[in-house]
């Protein structure tokens, strides 16, 4: 009596490995059945640039933002993860909970000021740069300028 | 969404009866984290250095007196588990609590001078450090496994963004990334070891794990001792004992020495903490299957830590396989998994707090500007430039080292004993051994601050050249590098007080000749004169701008401010106070130790 509500407890992961599987494979083979046959010339793999044959790696530039926005973005989902819970639950957890859910969401909302106040998340060209650490170079400062040239200068002189 | 509302509807959810006075030091700590965090963005300058050491130095001090009025209130009404048993207050934890808010008030001193003298403003340093605090005090006073993961990870996160400070060093950075991919990963170990601790017993509370293996005998304990070896190797991690010890040297180094000095105490504490705690209250009826691993474990960090640091350059290396060798004496303190252990365990972690940070407050302070200088050779003749600093530095280390009427001296004293009445003498003798071992490095670096600087000897026949390493040619430069190894006793027996030029114009000629070449702006033709004066200057001169930050840096006095002397000063105050009159301190521990609940 004991197998069968075993396998039928079990079935379902079960048939999940196999959806799993099946899709995977069945993607490798759309994609070759279905995709363009021929490969493409070396041509249009290369980069391009004003019509000019490169002869080296181009420096290829991103800004790295959008790793910061990335990261601040998994914080505060984690914040709805939590919050989440509470909200199905609240009338059960009654003022403790809420009080609760007040502070945890004071400390998240403080490091949102944080991120605000480093400018973290104001978009284009930083405003305000931390004042840095150790020693100043003249292309350190180069770079301050122009990143401050439509501020004020917030930063403590050395 | 009506079928989760009808299920939740019906069923009450019990809350546990929160009682905030046994976590008030952990709330005022973090509380005021996220206080300063929020002035701090709401100022419109960067905050000032000053503000933020002085709020952290009120917020960690209230921390203080919170856990001293704990300590009263247990001394009184006895120890009490809290928060549904999650959390336990006696005297193990208050003593925890005590130890980190000490640290913290003295790193928040050493941070001070160093964060001016880099230039940093802003309250990162010390909101990240009081969150790191918070986590080791919550380590002390977990109850509860999950506690013990949270305390851990809000320490450590924190730790791996503190080694990353100093931002425009490399080796910063590499050391948070290397502490933090090592640290995740030994976290992840230990949290499965909880998941198969709470798969064996059904709890992952630490009172009801030691009362479930008090009452039931598990026919096949692999699950069981698999959980236990996996919390084991991630504590073990934490407070940097052997096998896993290799992210110490290169984060200690790496990273600012104000943190390392902070991480060296607050990791220790929390780490042994909450080892003490699990391993010997929790699994205690198992003692017969960890013990032999902690014995081995215990060998190992020992005699590796005294080993590997005599061959160091770097001090910062030094003191970090230093504190590999004193993590091997608190392991002694656990091995013998008796009161007695745990009482010279408490008392090495809070000695040895003082110990490590005031060491690496000096650390700091001759790290001059951009925290570099840290080779062994730029402390040579500091008791000659200063001496006050040479001294604090000296007794620091001998203290580390185990010398009497010192807490250190005390510290490795009851370890030992415990370990002996705990019938592990062999272990007791290693110790020892290493201990001697590990004294020839500290007593190395005492006798280079106290042996003088080339050409300005303070003691008479003292050279930097002897005559047959100068002629040999261009070794003959090494000013800086090879006396310090060799015996006064053997410079001083040629040479007399002749000038250094006197006998050595053939070294001055090949020296010259060879700075010549960098020298842009000298002719050969020039160089060649040998009039011994003229090229002594231009040797001289040679060798301040080539070698500008080891000779004419090296040479001068270090700014000392005031907070980081007071820091020093508390240091060295309690190291020699507490080793005089020891008796305070070690009934502090043992009564600790008394206050105990398992």
């Amino acid at each position: 009596m004991i197998k069968p509500t075993l396998v039928d407890q079990y079935l379902a992961i079960f048939l999940l490995l196999v959806v799993g599987v099946l899709f995977a494979a069945g993607s490798f083979v759309a994609s070759a059945t279905l995709g363009p046959k021929k490969k493409p010339s070396g041509a249009k793999v290369a980069p391009y640039e004003c019509g000019i044959v490169p002869d080296k790696e181009p420096p290829s530039r991103f800004p790295v933002r959008f790793y910061l926005v990335a990261m601040i973005f998994i914080i505060f989902d984690i914040e709805i993860v939590f919050l989440y819970p509470f909200a199905v639950i609240f009338r059960q957890l009654g003022s403790f909970g809420l009080v609760e859910v007040l502070i945890f969401s004071v400390v998240v909302f403080v490091s949102l000021l944080y991120l605000v106040s480093t400018g973290a998340l104001s978009w284009g060209p930083a405003k305000r740069l931390q004042s840095g650490m150790p020693s100043r170079t003249s292309e350190s400062t180069i770079t301050r300028i122009t990143a401050e040239a439509d501020g004020p200068s917030t930063h403590q002189a050395a | 969404m009506s079928a989760l509302a009808v299920v939740t509807a019906h069923s009450t959810i019990v809350l546990p009866h929160i009682r905030y006075l046994a976590i008030l030091p952990e709330i005022v700590m973090l509380g005021g984290a996220v206080l300063l965090l929020g002035i701090a963005s709401l100022v419109r300058r960067p905050l000032r250095v000053t503000v933020s050491t002085v709020g952290t130095i009120v917020i960690a001090g209230t921390s203080l007196g919170l856990a001293l009025w704990q300590w009263a209130d247990i001394s009184s009404h006895g120890p009490y588990t809290a928060i549904d048993h999650a959390v336990v207050v006696d005297g193990f934890s208050v003593l925890i609590t005590i130890t980190v808010a000490c640290a913290m008030i003295l790193s928040a001193l050493v941070g001070d001078g160093y964060l001016r003298r880099e230039g940093v403003d802003g309250c990162e340093f010390h909101v990240l450090a009081m969150v790191s605090a918070t986590g080791a005090m919550f380590m002390g006073e977990a109850n509860d496994l999950i506690i013990v993961f949270l305390g851990l990870e809000i320490m450590s996160i924190a730790l791996y963004v503190l080694a990353a400070m100093n931002h425009r060093r490399a080796a910063s950075g590499e050391a948070a990334l290397k502490y933090f991919v090592l640290g995740g990963f030994s976290s992840a170990v230990f949290i499965y070891g909880v998941a198969l601790t709470y798969g064996a017993t059904g709890t992952t509370n630490l009172t009801q794990i030691a009362d479930f293996l008090s009452h039931n005998v598990i026919a096949s304990n692999g699950v069981l001792l698999a959980g236990l070896s996996l919390l084991l190797v991630g504590f073990l991690f934490k407070v940097a004992a052997v096998p896993f010890h290799m992210w110490t040297p290169d984060v200690y180094q790496g990273a600012p020495s104000p943190v390392t000095g902070f991480m060296a105490a607050v990791a220790k504490a929390g780490g042994f903490a909450a080892l003490l705690r699990v391993f010997v209250s929790s699994f205690g009826t198992l003692q017969s299957d960890w013990r032999p691993i902690l014995y081995a474990v215990a060998v190992i960090t020992l005699l590796f830590g005294a080993g590997v640091a005599l061959v160091q350059r770097d001090v910062k290396r030094v003191l970090a396989y230093s504190s590999i060798n004193h993590a091997g004496f608190v392991l002694l303190g656990v091995e013998a998994a008796t009161a007695q252990g745990v009482s010279a365990s408490l008392y090495y972690l809070f000695t040895y707090t003082f110990m490590t940070i005031g060491a690496f407050a000096v650390v700091t302070l001759l790290g001059r500007r951009g925290d570099g200088h840290h080779d062994i050779a730029s402390y040579r003749g500091l008791a000659g430039r200063q001496p006050l600093l040479a001294l604090a530095f000296a007794v620091l280390l001998l203290a580390q080292a185990g010398a009497p009427f010192t807490t250190g001296f005390l510290a490795k004293f009851q370890v030992v004993d415990a370990s002996v009445n705990a019938g592990s003498v062999p272990l007791a003798v290693i110790a020892m051994v290493s201990a001697a071992i590990a004294a020839f490095f500290y007593l190395r670096i005492g006798l280079i601050m106290y042996t003088p600087v080339a050409g300005k000897g303070f003691l008479p026949g003292i050279e930097p050249l002897d005559d047959d390493e100068a002629n040999a040619g261009p070794s003959g430069e090494s000013e800086t590098d090879g006396t310090g190894d060799a015996a006064p006793a053997e410079l001083s027996a040629g040479n007399g007080q002749r000038p250094v030029w006197s006998g050595t114009e053939g070294a001055v000629v090949v020296r010259t000749q060879l700075n010549a070449e960098l020298l842009l702006d000298t002719a050969p033709g020039e160089v060649q004169v040998l009039d011994p004066s003229e090229d002594i200057v231009e040797a001289d001169a040679v060798d301040d701008e080539t070698a500008a930050e080891s000779a004419a840096e090296d040479t001068a006095k270090v700014p000392v401010p005031a907070l980081a002397a007071l820091a020093i000063g508390l240091c060295v105050a309690v190291t020699v106070v507490f080793g005089v009159i020891p008796a305070p301190l070690i009934d502090f521990a043992h009564k600790a130790t008394l206050l105990f609940i398992p």
